[in-house]
């Protein structure tokens, strides 16, 4: 079983060294990929020089876009499994077998790593967190999946979820519309519990004004979901 | 008869809306504007010269549409114009939206690409960023 680590990062220089340790000495045997989103804070050198594999976009693209970039260089390579893993610090690697598990065992093609159902570690503010039940209610509604964490954007994905990621993935705001669409296409979407820290350096992308932003973007993404994907072909 | 339209106010409009015209063909013609995406201009502004030259064209429409004043239906037609032109610009930067992350993604990993066959033919001289071309070796 070949996993790999996808690891979208926009000027994540400074936290790329202990992400890389902790993933070395937690999850080894994961080949890591960096996707250094446009940064200007020489993210892709430090990932380089960390012995890591880069990809290095000419263009920031935004998460999505990013993230995809990886699915699609998973699927070149052909790795069964791609674990989706922020470079903020925030996903602790140690629980990248957790998320592995299920689609290993053929019981998932999607798994969210879920800060809900583990005890303690960073839940985030009680604002975020209305937001997050909003989104997970809306989610079991539209689409009958019950996901506790849907903006966590750690999670492991199985061969044929690695094929419908990079032919398709939205763009800004994606994690709750990507199990959307995994669901739309039949894949099993399943939860794992993981406990999340706060990041070590940096803010994080999404400001208390623009979360109510997010809830209607996200909202209306999902409800404009396209009425069904294209079959896959294995292409 | 009262005319529908001054004739001042024809002359104006006719005169603005073949320059118009002209420039757009300017546009194309000096490649930058592509037919595909200005035809959309052209047509609906080859319309409006139709009506502001006819004006019997607008009354005519004014009824079909049900709409007593035929001064309201030039501005309900005239909203729709700009909005049918705005709407498939819209659609044409979408469509270069996706082209343009697509093609970032490949550079990113053909960049990838490349950099690992250059680390495999000269191992000593690729650094972990960028090998100068020349560490390359002969033949």
């Amino acid at each position: 079983m070949r996993v790999a680590a996808i690891v979208p990062a926009f000027n994540e220089a400074r936290n790329l060294e202990r992400l890389a340790e902790a993933l070395r000495t937690r999850a080894p045997g994961c080949d890591v990929c960096v996707v250094d989103d446009g940064s200007s804070d020489g993210t892709a050198r430090v990932a380089a020089s960390l012995g890591l594999s880069v990809l290095r976009l000419p263009l920031n693209l935004g998460i999505g876009g990013a993230v995809q970039a990886g699915y699609l260089w998973a699927w070149e390579r052909g790795y069964d499994v791609a674990v989706q893993i922020d470079g903020d610090g925030q996903h602790d690697p140690a629980f990248l077998e957790a998320l592995v598990a299920p689609v290993a065992d053929g019981r998932a093609d999607v798994v969210i790593g879920s800060r809900f159902l583990a005890e303690g570690g960073f839940r985030s503010t009680a604002v975020r967190r209305a937001g997050i039940r909003y989104l997970s209610w809306f989610l079991r509604l539209r689409c009958g999946v019950r996901v506790t964490d849907p903006t966590s954007g750690f999670r492991a994905a199985g061969r044929r979820a690695i094929e419908l990621f990079a032919r398709y993935y939205p763009s800004d705001y994606p994690e709750p519309e990507a199990i959307a669409l995994a669901r739309r296409a039949g894949l099993r979407v399943e939860e794992v519990p993981v406990r999340m820290q706060e990041r070590a350096h940096g803010v994080s992308s999404i400001t208390a004004l623009r979360t109510l932003y997010y809830l209607v973007k996200v909202s209306l993404a999902l409800v404009l979901l396209p009425p069904r994907n294209e079959p896959l072909d294995g292409a | 008869m009262h005319p529908i339209l001054p004739v001042e106010i024809q002359v104006l409009s006719l005169a603005f809306l073949l320059a118009f015209t002209a420039w757009v063909i300017w546009l194309i013609r000096s490649q930058r504007l592509h037919l595909r995406e200005s035809l959309a201009w052209l047509l609906t502004t080859l319309a409006a010269i139709a009506v502001i030259a006819y004006p019997k064209l607008l009354v005519a429409g004014a009824r079909l549409l049900g709409v007593e004043v035929p001064a309201n239906a030039l501005f309900g037609l005239g909203l729709l114009y700009l909005a049918a032109n705005v709407l498939a610009a819209t659609i044409a930067i979408s469509a270069n939206t996706a082209r343009v992350r697509r093609l970032t993604q490949e550079c990113a990993l053909l960049r990838a690409e490349i950099e690992a066959l250059r680390a495999s033919v000269a191992p000593r001289a690729a650094g972990p960023g960028v090998a100068p071309p020349g560490a390359l070796p002969p033949g």
